[in-house]
C-alpha cells in the first residue's frame, strides 16, 4: 500500500551485526555490503529526486548519493543503537550537496546574494516583531540601506536556494522542524478535498506535510507556521516552495487533467 | 471571455510579458510578479504567496503548451491588487481541458490567492490570480 518502499530494518540490523564480524575485501563482506545498498536504494533515490530539476542529470544525482549511501555503511556503527537510514540520511543528502558545491551550483545564487541572506533574515525578523506582520520590500530596504531591486533579488534567492538542511534544530530554541508540528490529519478530517490530499500527502515527509497542511489547510500564515515551529520566515518560506516543486515533480495528478 | 475587458483602472497599468513555454523561464514571470507585488506595497509574505502561486499556475499550464510554445503573463489590478493572468496557447486539435478545481495544486492556488479562474477559450488556456494587499491582515 504505501508508496515507498520501506528498507527493511530487520534485514538490515541482521547484516549489520554480519558485516562487523567480516574481514573487509573478503567476497563476504562486498556481498553483504551490496545487500545493504539494495536494500536502502529507495531512499537514495527519494533524496536525490529532492535536488532535481538543478541542471544535473537524475542518473548522476543517484550514483552520487549511492556514494553517501556507501560512506555511511562503512561507517555506520550498529552498537549505537541508532536506526541506519537515521543515520544514512544526512551522508546521503551532504554527498549531493557537496556536489553541487563542487559544480558551482551553490554560487549560482551570486555570493553578494548569499551573504545577504542572513541579514536579511535578521531584517525580516526585527521589521516582523516591529509591525506586527511582515515587512513590504520598502520597509526592508530602507532598514537594509539597500536599493528595493536588490531585496526583491535577495528575497527570490532566500526561497529558492535550500542549501540550509530543514531538521537542523533551531539555534535558540533547539527544536528541528519536525518537533514543532501537529498531527495534521484532524485538520484533514473537514477538508472536503481530503480524498486527494491524502494519498498526496502520505508521500511527503513528516515535516514538509505538516508545514504545507499548516499553510494551505488550516489557512495559517508563514509568521504563524515559523512561530509555532521555531525558525524564521526565510525557512517556512523555503519550505513551502521546495515541497510544492517536490510534489510537482512527484505526482502526475497535481496537473489539470487533459 | 477571451478578453481581459478592465485591467486599466488604478495607475499601475498593464504588463505583458511572453517567455519560451520552458520550466527554465517561469523565473522570469515570477521576478516580475515579486517586483510588480512590491510597487503596490505588497508585504514579503504576501509577495511570496504570489511568487508560488505562479510557480504552480505554470506548472499547471506548461504541459499543455505545444512544442515550441509559450508562456504569457499579463498583470494589472488597482494600487492595491495585483491579477496575473498566465496563459499557454493550446496546440491545434488539443481537447480542452477543464482545469480540475479539486486537485491540490486548485486547492494551493485558492489558500495563495484571493480568487483564482481557470478558463479556455478560443485556442488559450488561462488562469487568472488576484490578490489584494492587506487581505488576510489579522
Amino acid at each position: 500500500m504505501s508508496e515507498r518502499s520501506r528498507p527493511d530494518r530487520e534485514r538490515t540490523q541482521q547484516l549489520f551485526g554480519e558485516l562487523a564480524t567480516l574481514t573487509r575485501g573478503t567476497a563476504r563482506h562486498s556481498e553483504v555490503r551490496a545487500e545493504l545498498v539494495e536494500i536502502h536504494m529507495p531512499l537514495v533515490r527519494y533524496l536525490a529526486r529532492r535536488f532535481t530539476g538543478r541542471g544535473e542529470p537524475a542518473d548522476d544525482l543517484l550514483q552520487i548519493g549511492t556514494i553517501g549511501l556507501l560512506q555511511a555503511i562503512d561507517r555506520f556503527d550498529i552498537g549505537r543503537g541508532l536506526e541506519f537510514s537515521t543515520f544514512a540520511t544526512p551522508n546521503i543528502v551532504g554527498e549531493i550537496k557537496r556536489h553541487f558545491r563542487d559544480r558551482g551550483w551553490m554560487v549560482r545564487v551570486p555570493r553578494r546574494l548569499q551573504e545577504m541572506q542572513g541579514e536579511l533574515a535578521t531584517a525580516i525578523n526585527d521589521l516582523s516583531q516591529r509591525l506586527g506582520r511582515s515587512p513590504t520590500i520598502r520597509e526592508l530596504a530602507e532598514h537594509m540601506r539597500l536599493p528595493e531591486e536588490q531585496v526583491i533579488e535577495a528575497t527570490d534567492s532566500a526561497r529558492a536556494y535550500s542549501a540550509v538542511p530543514l531538521d537542523v534544530p533551531n539555534s535558540t530554541t533547539g527544536m528541528t522542524i519536525a518537533d514543532g508540528l501537529v498531527e495534521p490529519d484532524d485538520a484533514l478530517e473537514h477538508v472536503e478535498l481530503r480524498h486527494t490530499l491524502r494519498p498526496v500527502l502520505a508521500r511527503l515527509g513528516e515535516r514538509e506535510r505538516r508545514a504545507l497542511v499548516m499553510r494551505f489547510v488550516e489557512n495559517k500564515t508563514q509568521n504563524e507556521i515559523a512561530q509555532a515551529l521555531g525558525v524564521s520566515q526565510v525557512h517556512v518560506s523555503r519550505l513551502l516552495a521546495k515541497t510544492l516543486a517536490e510534489l510537482r515533480s512527484k505526482l502526475p495528478d497535481v496537473q489539470v487533467p487533459g | 471571455m477571451s478578453q481581459a475587458a478592465t485591467e486599466h483602472d488604478g495607475s499601475q497599468g498593464t504588463v505583458e510579458l511572453t517567455v519560451p513555454a520552458d520550466p527554465a523561464f517561469v523565473s522570469v514571470i515570477r521576478t516580475v510578479t515579486a517586483s510588480l507585488a512590491a510597487r503596490r506595497d505588497f508585504t514579503i509574505e504576501e509577495i511570496d504567496d504570489l511568487r508560488i502561486a505562479v510557480d504552480e499556475a505554470s506548472a499547471l499550464l506548461l504541459p499543455h503548451a505545444g512544442e515550441a510554445g509559450s508562456l504569457s503573463a499579463s498583470f494589472g489590478g488597482a494600487d492595491n491588487t495585483l491579477s496575473i493572468s498566465v496563459s499557454v496557447p493550446l496546440p491545434k486539435g488539443q481537447a480542452v481541458p477543464e482545469p480540475d478545481q479539486t486537485s491540490f495544486a486548485w486547492m494551493v492556488l485558492a489558500a495563495l490567492a484571493d480568487s483564482v479562474t481557470g478558463s479556455a477559450s478560443g485556442d488559450r488556456l488561462m488562469l487568472t490570480l488576484t490578490k489584494a494587499r492587506g487581505a488576510r491582515s489579522t
